[in-house]
């Protein structure tokens, strides 16, 4: 009950039985820390997004989803950069992990991750000096060998951490598989230049063409840097084990898109052309032979449908779209011609196992089919090439041995991207690189230290679920789309196929994003407390604070918050925050006992006494 | 004349039938065994707020209770917290004499519910049972702040009130009556709706044994 309004004598300004000040008297909220009403108390306790813990790297993305949505593209932009060096590249080659994981996606559409991080990126690549600087200089030497996506993220991270690195590049250009296994059509060379010129102005040495194993050897490495990381990729193609494969007119993919890339490529091809292989390269393969002039396209897959493809759907999508045929469940089992291809012998053939890399079998007794084409491009998978590595570090596989760490026994050597993670079950696509070269390169920083190695551990339970946050305020609303050349166009040049998006589409599709599990500084908890208890100092993560001498745990901010990040705590979890009150509404020990001996003696007063009783 | 005080306390709506039950029943099964019984709420606290802590009160005595106007129990030897957390926020032990005894429902351990206790000294027993967990009260266990919205509806609510103790108050009379003795198990046992989370409750005590008096 309030007295607000009423003519109370001083001696009843007391917290008394049923009249105390109303919360917004003077000092009303002082007598009312109604905290030990609480059985639970709400925490602000930023969890994973589903899209940071698919990423191959861990990109922050829901952080610069944020800072895109309040303008601040260079904050943006910097946040990237901790974990990806090369933003622009990812942003039009990325398979987009974080795109499948999106909670987004259960809702209506996945955000268009990918496409505002080539927007920052593109701003990245126009600014004149870059966001990120080399640290102090520890003076260790580190080699990395390779200057591919994994190579490259290890040596910008140890660089930043003060190392100096010196990159060995086998091919006259750096960039290795960016370079040479992507199309102009989807990463122009320029972008992938400005990421070069990027890695060199924070004080990498690029040294390409030199060899390991035949201009540097493996003493050399051990003996002149503190430490080495190997990130050699895959680079020899797989053989289709088919007859006649030496014959004029026969390709394999990585070669073919590499010698395209470096600017050496020699080839002409005829009119029909055959892709052998279902993955990824065989599909930029098809897609770079009708540039390159062919007219007839087919995909010959083992795989009995698209479905079975070990490729990615939306391009898979556009390469139909563009006009390449697909044959299904058939294998090439020689290469017929004098000297030169003249037709593909098929038989029907699936495979034997449950996967694609499983062996395949081939039904001999069915009629052989005739293929005609004037040339083949063979795309079925890579190996590596690691005939300078002692045998010790081999595996039966083909890749390197390493531990949980990328350590090559208690060697200071480590091995990062493709080369190590063939067979590991994990996709080979760049950003699984760029990520196993970051952590590489934290690790390796670690053991120079002498510190103790610690695997990298995620608990399920704090990675947000759709379920946990409440959909009340996210109205439905379409992704953006970028914007595609036509197909027919597409077919005759080498322009980029997917268009980047403006600033006000970024910013629209920023705007799309949940924030699941992290603070965004909504402001929501703040209007929705129906006591003064939630303050802030700043509209932002992690400046929020709640006043638990008043919180009664009423829950409706942990209701009420759209994206989940504060939860509800039993009290009793927490060793401070006890108040000993002495009844619901006095705040000091035995305040009812001392009023009742005033009362008491109030009997025997004169009643002109009263009103003056002090 | 000296009488056994008991003191519930509880939280208002959501706990506050819980609280009720446990003081009816006693000083119901203590007339029944010609014992002098007094069962009030609190007039201090205002029990419709959610949440809000909310007292009632029980007294028993072999002889005529004199003390018929103070509804406030001075001295209390049993004290229960129908809600664990409420540990933390009142001094729910003042004026208790040595020798008395505090009845939590939690599925804390006492040891560790103990560091909450002020006072600890004057007790020489705490009890804490886990009720919620007995009472398979999913609400109370899993989502508190359903079970206000439930005890707002009126749905079931006519089924509800002429129950004595359906759920967790069955466990926490069970752990009062089994440790203290104030009345007798057989007399009290008939009154109880939630039968099987009141047998189950007497296997399930943890006792934590302190200060033991001389008899």
């Amino acid at each position: 009950m309030s007295t607000k309004g009423t003519h109370i004598p001083d001696w009843l300004k007391v917290p008394f039985a049923g009249i105390t000040p109303a919360p917004s008297q003077e000092k009303g909220q002082d007598l009312f820390p109604t905290g030990n009403w609480r059985a639970i108390r709400p925490v602000y306790r930023d969890k994973l997004p589903p899209c940071n813990n698919a990423c191959g790297t861990n990109e922050k993305i829901q952080g610069y989803l944020d800072l895109v949505k309040r303008g601040k593209y260079l904050d943006a932009y910097a946040l990237i950069k901790e974990d990806m060096p090369f933003p622009s590249v990812t942003g039009r080659v990325c398979y987009h992990p974080c795109e499948q994981a999106c909670n987004r996606g259960q809702y209506d559409e996945a955000i268009s991750i990918r496409a505002v991080e080539r927007f920052l990126g593109d701003l990245g690549q126009a600014l004149p000096r870059d966001v990120v600087k080399a640290g102090p200089s520890n003076g260790k030497k580190v080699a990395v060998v390779g200057s591919g996506p994994a190579g490259h993220s290890a040596a910008y991270q140890l660089a930043r951490l003060g190392y100096g690195i010196t990159i060995f590049e086998k091919s006259p250009k750096a960039g290795g598989l960016n370079r040479g296994g992507i199309p102009d059509w989807v990463l122009p060379q320029h972008v992938l230049d400005r990421e070069i010129e990027r890695l060199i102005e924070i004080g990498v040495t690029i040294k390409t063409n030199t060899e390991v194993g035949k201009d540097v050897t493996w003493a050399d490495l051990k003996n002149n840097y503190d430490a080495c990381v190997l990130a050699v990729g895959l680079i020899e193609p797989n053989s289709a084990r088919a007859e006649g494969e030496n014959k004029k007119g026969v390709f394999y993919g990585l070669p073919f898109l590499r010698d395209i890339g470096m600017g050496t490529s020699k080839v002409k091809l005829g009119p029909r052309v055959a892709v052998i292989g279902g993955g990824n390269t065989a599909i930029d393969c098809a897609r770079e032979a009708l540039r390159q002039g062919a007219q007839e396209v087919t995909m010959i897959t083992v795989e009995a449908n698209t479905a079975e493809m070990p490729a990615m759907a939306e391009d898979l999508h556009d390469m139909v779209e563009e006009g390449v045929e697909l044959l299904h469940g058939r294998a090439m089992t020689a290469v017929l011609g004098n000297g030169q291809v003249e037709a593909l012998q098929l038989y029907p053939a699936r495979f034997a196992g449950a996967i694609n890399a499983s062996p395949i079998t081939i039904d001999r007794e069915a009629p052989a089919q005739r293929f005609a084409v004037d040339n083949v491009i063979i795309a079925v998978g890579q190996r590596a090439s690691l005939g300078w590595l002692p045998d010790e570090f081999k595996t039966p596989r083909g890749s390197i041995k390493i531990d949980q760490f990328g350590r090559l026994g208690a060697t200071n050597f480590f091995a990062a991207g493709d080369v190590v993670q063939l067979g590991s079950g994990q996709p080979l696509m760049v950003v699984n690189a760029v990520g196993d070269g970051k952590r590489v390169a934290f690790n390796l920083d670690k053991v120079l230290r002498g510190e103790q190695l610690q695997p990298r551990t995620i608990a399920i339970d704090v990675i947000m679920d759709l379920n946990r946050m409440n959909m009340t305020y996210f109205p439905h609303f379409p992704r953006v789309k970028q914007s595609m050349l036509e197909p027919a166009e597409r077919r005759s040049t080498q322009e980029e196929v997917i268009q980047a998006f403006s600033e006000e589409q970024a910013v629209e599709e920023a705007y799309r994003c949940f924030s699941c599990g992290t603070c965004n500084a909504c402001d929501n908890c703040y209007l929705v407390c129906p006591e003064p208890c939630i303050v802030r100092s700043g509209r932002s993560n992690g400046l929020y604070k709640i006043l638990v001498d008043y919180c009664k745990g009423c829950r409706v901010c942990i209701e009420e918050c759209p994206t989940g990040c504060l939860e509800g705590v039993p009290e009793l979890d927490f060793d401070t925050g006890v108040v000993r009150m002495d009844t619901a509404f006095a705040i000091t020990p035995g305040l009812h006992g001392r009023q009742a001996a005033e009362l008491e003696a109030l009997a025997g007063r004169p009643a002109k006494d009263i009103e003056n009783w002090r | 004349m000296s009488y056994t005080e008991l003191t519930v306390w509880t939280r208002g709506i959501i706990m506050d039938k819980e609280g009720r039950d446990i003081v009816n029943s006693v000083a119901a099964a203590a007339r029944l065994e010609g014992k002098f019984a007094q069962a009030m709420e609190n007039y201090v606290d205002n029990p419709d707020r959610t949440n809000a802590p909310t007292r009632k009160y029980c007294r028993v005595s072999d002889g005529q209770i004199e003390n018929a106007l103070t509804y406030e129990n001075e001295h209390p030897n049993i004290v229960v917290l129908v809600e664990e957390t409420m540990v933390k926020g009142w001094d729910y032990m003042r004026g208790m004499a040595p020798g008395g005894t505090l009845v939590i429902n939690t599925h804390y351990s006492p040891e560790y519910m103990l560091r909450f206790v002020p006072g600890p000294e004057r007790l020489s027993q705490l009890v804490c049972v886990g009720a919620a967990k007995l009472a398979d009260h999913k609400w109370l266990y899993y989502r508190l702040g359903e079970l206000g919205l439930d005890r707002l509806s009126t749905e079931g609510a006519a089924e509800r009130s002429k129950a004595i103790a359906p759920d967790i108050a069955a466990p926490i009379i069970a752990a009062i009556v089994k440790t203290t003795g104030i009345v007798k198990l057989q007399t009290i046992e008939p009154m109880i709706a939630n039968k099987a989370a009141f047998k189950a409750a007497l296997d399930e005590l943890h006792i934590l044994t302190l200060n033991p008096v001389a008899a």
